[in-house]
């Protein structure tokens, strides 16, 4: 490392240090690895221009979560603040399902054939199709940070106890590397497919087909699993 | 004198070799006949010893069908992996008319693989089969275990009037692997809705080993992740097996006469390594602890089901 980059590191650090506070739901205790490709979570959504600068260090994460959008919005009509952040998400997934509709209804559908060639074919013009579709979108824009922080809470209980303890071996066991945490990327080809907890599954959303949940280490990743495209991912939600 | 002796010593030999080659299955005609493969798709020269086997095992006992555990294929999906991971190694049986029904494993593309038409997977993650009145099989995909599928199985065995309900998927539910267990979770979830409609038989990889698990709750449970991919050491026999093997390259071969399910485990080199069956007992009331169709072990095996090999003390 030359001595310039060793002089910037304090302060990109402080940066982030800073653009974090907005999110206090968010602690970071990602690998080296995954910091370096995984962007930094805001308030709001980030655009896949701003990878993280330098592996975070861990900080203590406050005690009062920040007024939020949606929970705030529902609060002042008196709708459940949990119910509407489930609602949002069900939204902005009825409207990916909704946009990938139109997006593929020029591509060849993914049918049985004896020929692999000709599905992968079909899954490689979807994929060409969807990220056309959405190619402004951007980390955050379906995980939202609210959503994000709901689904920890969510997930939070099944962790716990003997339960959680199988969910982390589960999510350790055969786990893939170099799953890129970019929206719109390609889940890697041969990249082993981690089983989702069943306990953690069945405590989120029902997803509708082809979308799945996967569970990469700490972090959540939204899956439209005909195309293999990554939608959005949610860092942290295992602790 | 001698050349006697020398007969006598030869026939001795010979004995145990050829009765572990022996076929310990009814073989009746109408009966269902199947194969049973697990964590196969390595496209290595022990996947192709095993189909090999299989295949000549399929001379004298005619299986319409095999049922696949899953991590059909690891690492690479492209045509080619077929051919090396599949289409090459089982030709001969699919040149034979044998169909192929594939679960999914966590090695495995799902969007590839249930609409790769030689699986039978009808393009779904979860589907189940009728190869004859009275016997339906399940495929389940395991690695993902949601509310939706959970729904499509209640409602499945809940419209399913079938004698013998048999699931097969990638994680075993009850395991005495070392590296990966039973997988508790899944079981969870699933066991409960087995044991409302009577799954009889439950068939898993995984666990790159053998273990024919003791009825549990009266429904018996066979793990075989081990026909390309072997574990030595990890099968840690506990009170949950029958009979483990974790040295063996392997695969079963299965016959429902009845309310009878006879099955042979049989190893790359053709010898038998586990037999016997399971006896349906018929609908009773389901209760926390036991199936609606609870199976037996055969208490005493026919000789011509003459039970496992006994291990050399």
């Amino acid at each position: 490392m030359n001595v310039t980059r060793l002089l910037m590191l304090p302060v990109v650090v402080l940066a982030i240090s800073c653009d974090r506070n907005a999110t206090p739901d968010t602690t970071f205790q990602q690998s080296n690895e995954l910091s370096a490709q995984a962007p930094v979570p805001t308030s709001g959504a980030v655009g896949e221009s701003q990878p993280a600068q330098a592996p975070p260090a861990p900080r203590t994460e406050k005690k009062a979560a920040p007024a939020t959008p949606v929970a705030d919005q529902a609060r002042a009509t008196g709708v459940n603040a949990d119910a509407a952040v489930l609602q949002d998400f069900k939204s902005r997934i009825d409207a990916y399902m909704t946009l990938r509709k139109a997006a593929v209804k020029g591509a060849p559908a993914l049918k049985e054939t004896t020929d692999p060639t000709k599905i992968k074919a079909a899954q490689d013009a979807m994929a060409t199709e969807i990220r056309a579709a959405r190619a402004n979108a951007k980390h955050g824009d379906i995980f939202t940070s609210e959503i994000t922080a709901k689904f920890r809470r969510l997930l939070s209980p099944e962790l716990k106890g003997d339960d959680g303890r199988d969910a982390k071996a589960i999510i350790k066991d055969d786990a893939p590397t170099n799953i890129p945490f970019k929206v719109n990327a390609k889940y890697p080809e041969g990249a082993s497919v981690p089983t989702v907890p069943a306990n953690l599954l069945i405590s989120l959303p029902t997803l509708p087909e082809p979308l799945q949940y996967r569970i990469i280490e700490k972090h959540l990743v939204l899956v439209d699993e005909d195309a293999d495209v990554i939608l959005d991912y949610a860092l942290n939600v295992i602790r | 004198m001698r050349r006697l002796l020398f007969i006598a010593v030869l026939i001795a030999g010979l004995t145990p070799q050829l009765a572990s080659q022996e076929l310990r299955l009814p073989n009746k005609d109408g009966s269902v006949k199947f194969g049973v493969l697990g964590d196969t798709g390595t496209g290595g020269s022990d996947q192709v010893a095993v189909a090999k086997e299989l295949a000549t095992w399929r001379t004298r006992f005619k299986f319409d069908f095999v049922v696949m555990m899953g991590d059909n294929l690891y690492g690479g999906e492209k045509a080619r992996d077929f051919q090396k991971k599949f289409e090459i190694p089982y030709k001969a049986l699919l040149d034979g008319g044998v169909k192929f029904y594939a679960a999914l494993g966590n090695h495995d593309d799902a969007a590839i693989q249930r609409n790769y038409k030689p699986f039978n997977m009808n393009g779904e993650r979860y589907y189940s089969f009728k190869p004859q009145n009275g016997v339906r099989f399940f495929a389940l995909d395991s690695n993902y275990v949601d509310e939706k599928q959970l729904g499509w199985l209640d409602k499945e065995l809940a419209a399913s009037g079938s004698e013998w309900k048999i699931m097969f998927f990638h994680h075993p539910l009850y395991s005495s692997g070392e590296t990966h267990g039973s997988a508790d979770l899944q079981r969870g979830l699933l066991e409960p809705v087995f044991m409302k409609y009577g799954v009889n038989l439950v068939l898993a990889g995984h666990e790159h080993f053998y273990e024919r698990i003791k009825p549990q709750k009266g429904i018996a449970y066979f793990t075989l992740g081990s026909s390309a991919k072997l574990r030595r050491g990890d099968l840690q026999k506990s009170a949950l097996t029958a009979y483990g093997n974790d040295t063996d390259y392997t695969f079963i071969l299965m016959e429902i006469v009845g309310d009878e399910l006879y099955f042979q485990t049989i190893n790359q080199k053709g010898t038998t390594i586990d037999a016997g069956s399971v006896r349906r007992v018929g609908k009773v009331e389901p209760t926390t602890t036991r199936t609606a169709q609870p199976v037996v072990p055969q208490a005493k095996p026919s000789p011509a089901q003459p039970g496992p090999r006994q291990e050399k003390k």
